[in-house]
């Protein structure tokens, strides 16, 4: 009795929290509509700081953030979204959007790097599990007296899968030692070194999108910007990647 | 008697006990050494304790701490105990030098503590009146006034006087800038020569090494070269408990290691001018020749072009980064990469190009700017264009190139004039745990389970084809279940005291036990069939199958209660194999 009570009072609770959100969704959709778009910023980031991390809440702050004329957060926020939803039309243009405003130059990324961007992270796992399920369902079919050599061909399928899901994990775990960070100040040079007083490399403008190359424990950041590679201070940089 | 000798020892413990008064002293040993030579200075503190004694510095004398040591003593029966400070003190030039006063502190009060040291010329060099008269080192650069990233030389000579021996081996520790240098310096002996100096000969090893910064700025080198001088052992003692700069294996000679006096060299570095900078500067700072190749120069449009770009010349190569080819919707323009080059003075990259159309006739022309080191200007070397030949291509892939729209025309397509609406709120709201779920430890057990599975259904389907290709196994498998329904059988009849039925159950458990058990044909299971195998039972079988054989037979016990004979006999059966059972055959 009293697990059933419990078990109720959680679920009567969740629900009330998910309705706050909605509100609190519904409320910053309304506030948006209207221009008020720093209050929308508000009203979004209420719901993350709740621990809320859909995509579509990233989406839509972004939206708000470049509304209201802040293009490093709506980057940073657009490219959040991206990591969840990398095939999303609309989350591509707008960033794409968003780094055209800022007049930032975008990464042309190769064909496999296309084709490994192409699910996220949790898709490529999902892959790899599907694929991994009928590995283990074709290997019990071989148990079985079926033709043998049919499923041992059938078998190089999920191999393939896992392979490739293999790969694109580590793309995405890639963020992990390559971070990419947005610029979030202006007049942010990148230098032959990670001293100040060093040499001007280039230079990038504010809303840019910079992938880590290295990092220097002194507060110095190697990027890479338009096929170049520079020094930041982290003073000038939000990191976006976990 | 056996209490005098107490007492007599009670007096020596007693005035072992008895300790001399508190005291601090100090002293050096020996007073006089030669330059070359070294002292030992000891501060010990008598029946007291006390931390070692922040030592004045003495121009002339370069004085290390060493360590603490403690000892115990009895004289005449008084124990003393001892707490010593020791200093290594070396000498950089002659003459008389106090050490001290320095304040003590320990349990009787306060100290001033002082020592006296004389330095006197060494034995082999009546004229030398200090270390740096005897070797010494000197540092210049080839560029007065260098510019960031620009490499320039350091020289770097050590001075020997002729009589000296060294060992040969150089440590440079320290005294280069701390900051702004593009890594450490690396040094190496180029040279040995022999060099009059006002009237004396020295011995001279020069070194060498390019230094290159980061920053603009004054940079002050004073490098502290330690080498090792050989001193012959001769009248001296060595000082070192602790020292490890130990003679040779006769001791004959010992080795003392010296940090040598040097020049402070002062270089300063400009900046890379910022102003007139051209936009096609790539960071080079130096002075450099440029070439580029483009081939092949005869292709059908999607074909490949490679453009090699080689810089060379004296600078900062490895900061270069590719000279930019002119973005053309002519061209489908890929990343350069740097070629690996045999020459340690060139850079080489390589970027390839693709004419989408057979309109294209050249490659344009491409520009490396740089920074004249010599003339403090920037420099832009032109090369190109360059002639190329481009055929259409067949037309299928004629087609493929056409559909592929440019990227600037993409832009235009996507950007449209604003951002894409907002999303709908979504079915579920997540958080950041929910996107990890792959990391939680449910999905973990879940994703084991089919291998587990697989696992368990291989081993059975291995388990199944064993049996199936062995029959022997198989039937040996099957005798225990085989001989409990017997017993089971045996059980039913003994209570409906239907005693043939009994009979015939127990020796149908005997036959069907041990024919699957050995393998036998059911008319070949005899008692001597299963005495071949199972000797360590031969007792108990042999009185099971008589009576057994006996009872189905007819004849009866002499036992007037037979339901008491049965479950004897069930019992007997029922042990009897389990028995068997774990008898290997």
């Amino acid at each position: 009795m009293k697990l059933f009570l419990s078990m109720c009072t959680a679920l009567a609770l969740s629900s009330l929290t998910a309705f706050a959100q909605q509100e609190q969704f519904s409320s910053a959709q309304i506030a948006y509509d209207a221009g008020r778009y720093a209050e929308a910023v508000l009203l979004y980031e209420k719901i993350l700081d709740q621990g809320i991390a859909n995509p579509e809440v990233h989406y839509n702050i972004a939206n708000a953030y470049f509304k209201d004329s802040d293009l490093p957060k709506a980057v940073w926020h657009y490219q959040k979204a991206w990591y969840e939803m990398p095939r999303d039309p609309d989350v591509k243009a707008n960033l794409h959007f968003a780094l055209n405003a800022a007049g930032a130059i975008e990464a042309k990324p190769a064909f496999t790097e296309r084709l490994l961007c192409s699910l996220s992270k949790s898709e490529w796992i999902i892959a790899a599990t599907a694929g991994y399920l009928l590995l283990i369902l074709l290997l019990l079919l071989l148990q079985v007296k079926t033709s043998r050599r049919l499923v041992v061909k059938l078998c190089l399928v999920p191999l393939g899968i896992i392979l490739l899901s293999t790969f694109g994990w580590l793309r995405w775990n890639q963020l992990q030692t390559h971070p990419d960070w947005v610029v979030v100040k202006t007049e942010a040079t990148a230098l032959f070194g990670p001293v100040k007083g060093s040499t001007a490399h280039f230079k990038i403008p504010i809303g840019a999108l910079v992938r880590q190359r290295s990092i220097d424990p002194k507060g110095w950041v190697e990027v890479e910007y338009d096929g170049k590679q520079g020094w930041l201070e982290t003073e000038y940089i939000s990191r976006i990647s976990p | 008697m056996r209490n005098s000798s107490l007492l007599i020892l009670c007096s020596i413990f007693a005035l072992a006990g008895t300790a001399r008064a508190a005291d601090v002293q100090m002293s050096i040993e020996p007073q006089l050494i030669s330059l070359l030579d070294r002292a030992v200075l000891k501060v010990e503190f008598i029946n007291a304790s006390g931390k070692a004694l922040d030592i004045p510095q003495v121009d002339g004398l370069n004085i290390q701490y060493r360590g603490q040591s403690s000892e115990t003593s009895i004289v005449n029966m008084k124990r003393t105990s001892k707490v010593v400070h020791t200093y290594l003190v070396t000498p950089s030039k002659v003459g008389d030098f106090t050490i001290g006063p320095v304040t003590a502190q320990y349990k009787g009060g306060d100290k001033e503590l002082s020592a006296q040291l004389r330095v006197i010329k060494p034995r082999d060099d009546k004229e030398a009146q200090a270390i740096s008269e005897l070797m010494y080192s000197q540092i210049s650069s080839d560029r007065e006034a260098p510019h960031v990233q620009e490499p320039f030389g350091l020289t770097l000579k050590v001075f020997i006087r002729d009589g000296v021996q060294i060992d040969g081996n150089f440590s440079i520790r320290g005294g280069m800038p701390e900051n702004g240098m593009d890594g450490e310096l690396q040094w190496e002996i180029v040279n040995r020569t022999r060099q009059e100096i006002n009237g004396t000969i020295f011995g001279v090893y020069t070194l060498v090494s390019t230094a290159k910064t980061l920053t603009a700025g004054t940079f002050t080198f004073q490098p502290q070269v330690q080498m090792n001088v050989i001193i012959p052992r001769q009248n001296r003692r060595s000082y070192g408990f602790d020292d490890p700069f130990f003679g040779d294996f006769f001791g004959r000679q010992e080795t003392r290691p010296i940090v040598l006096d040097c020049n402070r060299l002062e270089v300063n570095v400009r900046a890379v001018p910022v102003t007139g900078r051209p936009d096609s500067f790539t960071g080079g700072i130096g002075i450099f020749g440029f070439n580029v190749e483009v081939g092949p120069k005869e292709v059908k449009a999607g074909e490949p072009i490679t453009v090699k770009m080689r810089i060379s010349g004296k600078g900062n190569l490895s900061q270069i980064t590719p000279p930019q080819i002119e973005e053309s919707h002519d061209f489908k323009l890929y990343d350069a990469r740097t070629v690996a080059t045999d020459n340690p003075n060139e850079i080489c990259f390589e970027q390839v190009l693709i004419p989408k159309s057979d309109s294209v006739t050249n490659v344009p022309p491409i520009k490396f700017s740089y920074f004249n080191t010599k003339t403090t200007d920037f420099r832009t070397i032109s090369q190109g264009p360059f002639p190329v030949q481009v055929e259409a291509a067949p037309q299928q892939a004629a087609q493929v190139i056409a559909t592929v729209p440019s990227t600037i025309q993409q832009e235009t397509k996507i950007l449209g004039r604003d951002i894409v609406y907002l999303k709908p709120a979504p079915d579920h709201w997540k958080n950041e745990s929910d996107l990890n779920w792959y990391r939680k430890p449910l999905m973990r057990i879940l994703l084991a389970l089919p291998l587990l599975l697989l696992i368990l259904v291989t081993g059975g389907t291995a388990r199944k084809n064993k049996l199936a290709n062995n029959v022997a196994l198989a039937r040996r498998q099957k005798a225990p279940k085989a001989a409990r329904k017997q017993v089971q059988l045996a059980e039913q009849s003994m209570r409906k005291q239907d005693e043939s039925a009994f009979y015939e159950a127990l020796w149908n458990a005997l036959a069907e036990y041990f024919g699957h058990r050995l393998n036998l044909a059911p008319g070949e299971v005899s008692l001597q069939a299963v005495l071949s195998s199972f000797s360590d039972a031969e007792e108990d079988l042999r009185a099971l199958f008589s009576v057994v054989e006996q009872r189905r037979y007819g004849i009866q016990s002499e036992q007037e209660n037979s339901k008491d004979e049965m479950k004897s006999l069930l019992h007997k059966l029922t042990a009897t194999l389990k028995a068997c059972e774990r008898i290997k055959v």
